[in-house]
């Protein structure tokens, strides 16, 4: 990702330093975020549900056991995680958006999903947490803002337990190039439009669909969990690859 | 593995995969499955007794395969990538399954290899239990909308409308078979068409006979040589 130099990284189309881009990426965020859920319905047509059930699928997440979801935003896939692990489990919603974190603590206090859940700011490329900590760790559109990819597929690799896995839910590259041509149609022209109407915010939703088109494509993504240690690396391609669930274990 | 067998499935079946059919018909159904658990309060209690433990149910026919769990009062549907982690694996036709309403036959579509069951055939039995055992109080429901006299009069009327269109389907059926056999004659009686079977097994036996008699006879008019 970093082309030119060491010290910078992309924001979108914009190539920025390197520092500056977790506040952008925060800004973005705290931007959006008392809209989120409203305007991932309407953006996906209610789609992205789907894409995080096909993610609660694959995690094999069972009574007991210890889940990180990371960028977890609003908490769609803790609230199930949270009901999945039951009492003696444990979820972990984090998120490095304070913005994102208080709409996820809110919503799911508000569902009752209260005991086994704690709220964690973090950064992804940083994770606090001992070696071995966690059974599952998903991260669901979040990666693409991270600033150093490698860096923070390394330190999930580090705090997963051994016979853990990673679920990387995220944007990716359409399979074929009709689909390719209406969905950029989409994303350049249509959704900032939505982005301005309801969230009154058209340039959040423009770096939305530029940092989609600079995020890694499915086999380098492949590649770099596997750089990161990761083993039995695959990945699933939804919705003809609009969005792709990489899966990854660790022995 | 089990996610690289659905990424190439996923070029088999483009179009339902592309809209995400199986998750978007999953969970319809999972939402139907609990409205009901909260229709039925005897149902979560039933369904206690397997909290947390994971059941796979492979469609065979339909080559798809579900995972339930039930806990904090909810069912979760899902599909399942493999049988990984599960603590009961059903494996079955739609048919078959769909037999399992009365919890009996399990053990003996077992035994007739309908059906294939790893694990705990316990969970299999309790959710068999559990939903062929549903009973929702209808007029009770009824009642929070439209009040308890008319939800009952209302549940009365339905029940009667049950009765007497499943009396006219019996009627129109015993109707149709004397005009078919009496009337036109275009049918005949049951007791017609063993009677003919009867007769044409008979009949069957004599040709036999005849048959039989007949290369005897051939064998013993032919020269030697030629036999």
């Amino acid at each position: 990702m970093n082309e030119t130099e060491q010290k910078t990284t992309h924001f979108g189309y914009k190539t920025v330093a390197e520092g500056d881009k977790a506040s952008m990426v925060a800004d973005v965020f705290h931007s959006v975020a008392a809209k989120y859920d409203v305007m991932n319905d309407l953006m996906s047509f209610g789609v992205h549900r789907l894409w995080k059930r096909q993610t609660i699928a694959s995690s094999g997440v069972r009574k007991g056991h210890h889940v990180l979801d990371l960028a977890g935003g609003t908490g769609d896939l803790t609230a199930k995680f949270s009901q999945l692990v039951g009492e003696t489990g444990q979820v972990v919603l984090g998120d490095i958006n304070s913005s994102m974190l208080k709409v996820g603590r809110e919503k799911l206090h508000n569902l009752g999903l209260v005991g086994n859940i704690d709220y964690v700011q973090m950064n992804a490329e940083m994770l606090p947490f001992p070696d071995n900590s966690f059974d599952v760790i998903t991260i669901a559109f979040g990666l693409r803002n991270v600033t150093d990819k490698d860096k923070a597929l390394r330190s999930m690799y580090r705090i997963l337990k051994p016979g853990g896995r990673l679920l990387v839910l995220e944007f990716s590259k359409p399979e074929h190039d009709v689909l390719s041509k209406a969905y950029d149609f989409y994303s350049f022209n249509l959704l900032p439009t939505m982005g301005k109407l309801v969230a009154n915010d058209s340039e959040s939703y423009k770096y939305l669909a530029e940092s989609i088109r600079m995020h890694p494509d499915q086999d380098t993504l492949k590649a770099m969990m596997e750089d990161a240690g990761f083993e039995q690396t695959t990945y699933q391609n939804l919705t003809g690859g609009i969005v792709a669930l990489h899966r990854g274990f660790k022995y | 593995m089990a996610l690289e067998k659905i990424t190439k499935n996923n070029n088999g079946a483009m179009s339902s995969e592309f809209f995400m059919l199986p998750n978007f018909v999953l969970s319809l159904i999972e939402r139907v499955l609990n409205q009901a658990l909260s229709l039925d309060p005897q149902l979560s209690q039933k369904l206690n007794a397997v909290k947390h433990k994971r059941l796979v149910v492979e469609i065979r026919d339909w080559q798809q395969s579900i995972q339930l769990v039930y806990s904090a009062d909810q069912l979760h549907l899902y599909s399942a990538q493999s049988n990984e982690n599960a603590d009961c694996m059903i494996s079955a036709d739609i048919e078959t399954l769909l037999a399992l309403k009365n919890p009996a036959m399990l053990t003996q579509l077992i035994r007739q290899d309908k059906l294939d069951l790893q694990g705990d055939l316990n969970i299999a039995q309790t959710y068999s239990n559990a939903f062929s055992g549903i009973d929702i109080d209808w007029p009770e429901q009824l009642s929070k909308y439209i009040g308890d006299a008319p939800a009952q009069q209302l549940y009365l009327h339905l029940k009667e409308l049950k009765q007497k269109s499943s009396k006219t389907d019996t009627k129109i059926s015993t109707m149709l078979t004397s005009l078919c056999q009496d009337e036109l004659a275009i049918t005949i009686h049951p007791l017609e068409l063993e009677q003919f079977k009867q007769k044409n097994r008979e009949l069957k036996g004599q040709v036999a006979a005849v048959e039989q008699r007949i290369n005897a006879l051939l064998n013993s008019f032919l020269p030697s040589n030629t036999r």
